[in-house]
């Protein structure tokens, strides 16, 4: 396979790796490390490409364990996660920056799930892949998939609600 | 939509039974200016997935060539040849194995006699020079006394 076929065929599904390492990683310098780390690994074994039944699941499913494996070296480096996702900040209206501060609310609800919640949540309502394709990509069965995405979207709502009512998470 | 259809879908949604299709709905219908209040906490998820969906990474994909791997072995290359041409080029010459022994005794004391002869000679040319010293030795006695 040549250098742009494999570009047109990564570039499809490019942006959900990167949101998914994103979602596990939290920074974003780390899931664009992750997403070159993944896609060249794929690009070095290319010739085994044609193996491989769905090569996006399969590239998901390298970047959940590379993930996995950057935050299992972490805990035992007793490293913490920095984020510096600064946002760029360009002048806006009150409400927008109300609206999109409320909306990094649900982003940190959603980083305070267990790793697998979130990761579903993050395939199933971000990137719309369905249950069965979920399943595969984590290597879980579909009930698994369904239970924990309902525990984690319930776990979503009940935090909502707290901030709704009260103001705090 | 109706209200009630939609609660109804929340509801499904929440125990993770709603298809993908009916999850589109409630984002459409959560992405509109306005809903009723007591759905207004839920406005803030479906925009978050929304939103969440067009984030794109930025940094582009730089795939490693073949090129540079022929370089590399270009380099492996060079340096073996630089190793092995150290130790070759290295190497103590080897003692000539040829003395000059000589096997009848008879010839051996007349070669061995020719060459003392020759050390004596260039003695004795040698000593002839030193006739001088003797000059040096008289001098100073004329003075020191």
């Amino acid at each position: 396979m040549r250098e742009g076929a494999f570009i047109t065929l990564t570039n499809g599904f490019k942006d959900k790796l990167f949101r998914l390492a994103k979602r596990l990683l939290v920074s974003k310098e780390e899931a664009e490390d992750a997403t070159q780390e993944v896609l060249l690994k794929l690009w070095r074994n290319k010739s085994k490409m044609a193996e491989y039944k769905n090569v996006e699941a399969f590239a998901m499913t390298m970047t959940k364990n590379y993930c996995y494996d950057k935050l299992k070296a972490k805990e035992t480096g007793n490293l913490k996660i920095v984020h510096s996702n600064y946002k760029d900040e360009q002048p806006s209206l009150q409400r927008q920056v109300e609206a999109r501060d409320s909306l990094d609310w649900v982003g940190k609800i959603m980083d305070s799930l267990p790793e697998q919640q979130r990761m579903i949540i993050q395939l199933r309502d971000i990137e719309q892949y369905n249950n069965p394709e979920i399943a595969e990509m984590l290597g879980i069965n579909e009930t698994a998939v369904r239970v924990a995405l309902s525990r984690g979207r319930k776990k979503i709502r009940e935090a909502l609600l707290k901030k709704h009512n009260y103001g705090v998470v | 939509m109706e209200l009630s259809n939609i609660e109804k879908l929340l509801e499904k949604y929440f125990e993770g039974e709603t298809t993908i299709s009916e999850e589109k709905e409630l984002k459409v219908y959560f992405t509109r200016e306005t809903v009723p209040t007591h759905l207004e906490r839920y406005k803030d998820l479906f925009q978050f997935f929304s939103k969440e969906s067009t984030i794109t990474a930025t940094k582009d994909l730089k795939l490693k060539t073949q090129r540079k791997t022929r370089y590399a072995w270009v380099g492996v290359a060079a340096s073996v040849v630089l190793i092995a041409g150290m130790f070759l080029t290295n190497q103590p010459p080897k003692p000539d194995k040829n003395l000059g022994t000589y096997e009848d005794p008879e010839i051996a004391l007349e070669e061995t006699k020719k060459i003392l002869n020759m050390v004596s000679q260039y003695m004795n040319e040698g000593k002839q020079e030193l006739v001088y010293l003797k000059e040096f030795e008289n001098t100073k006695n004329k003075f020191i006394k």
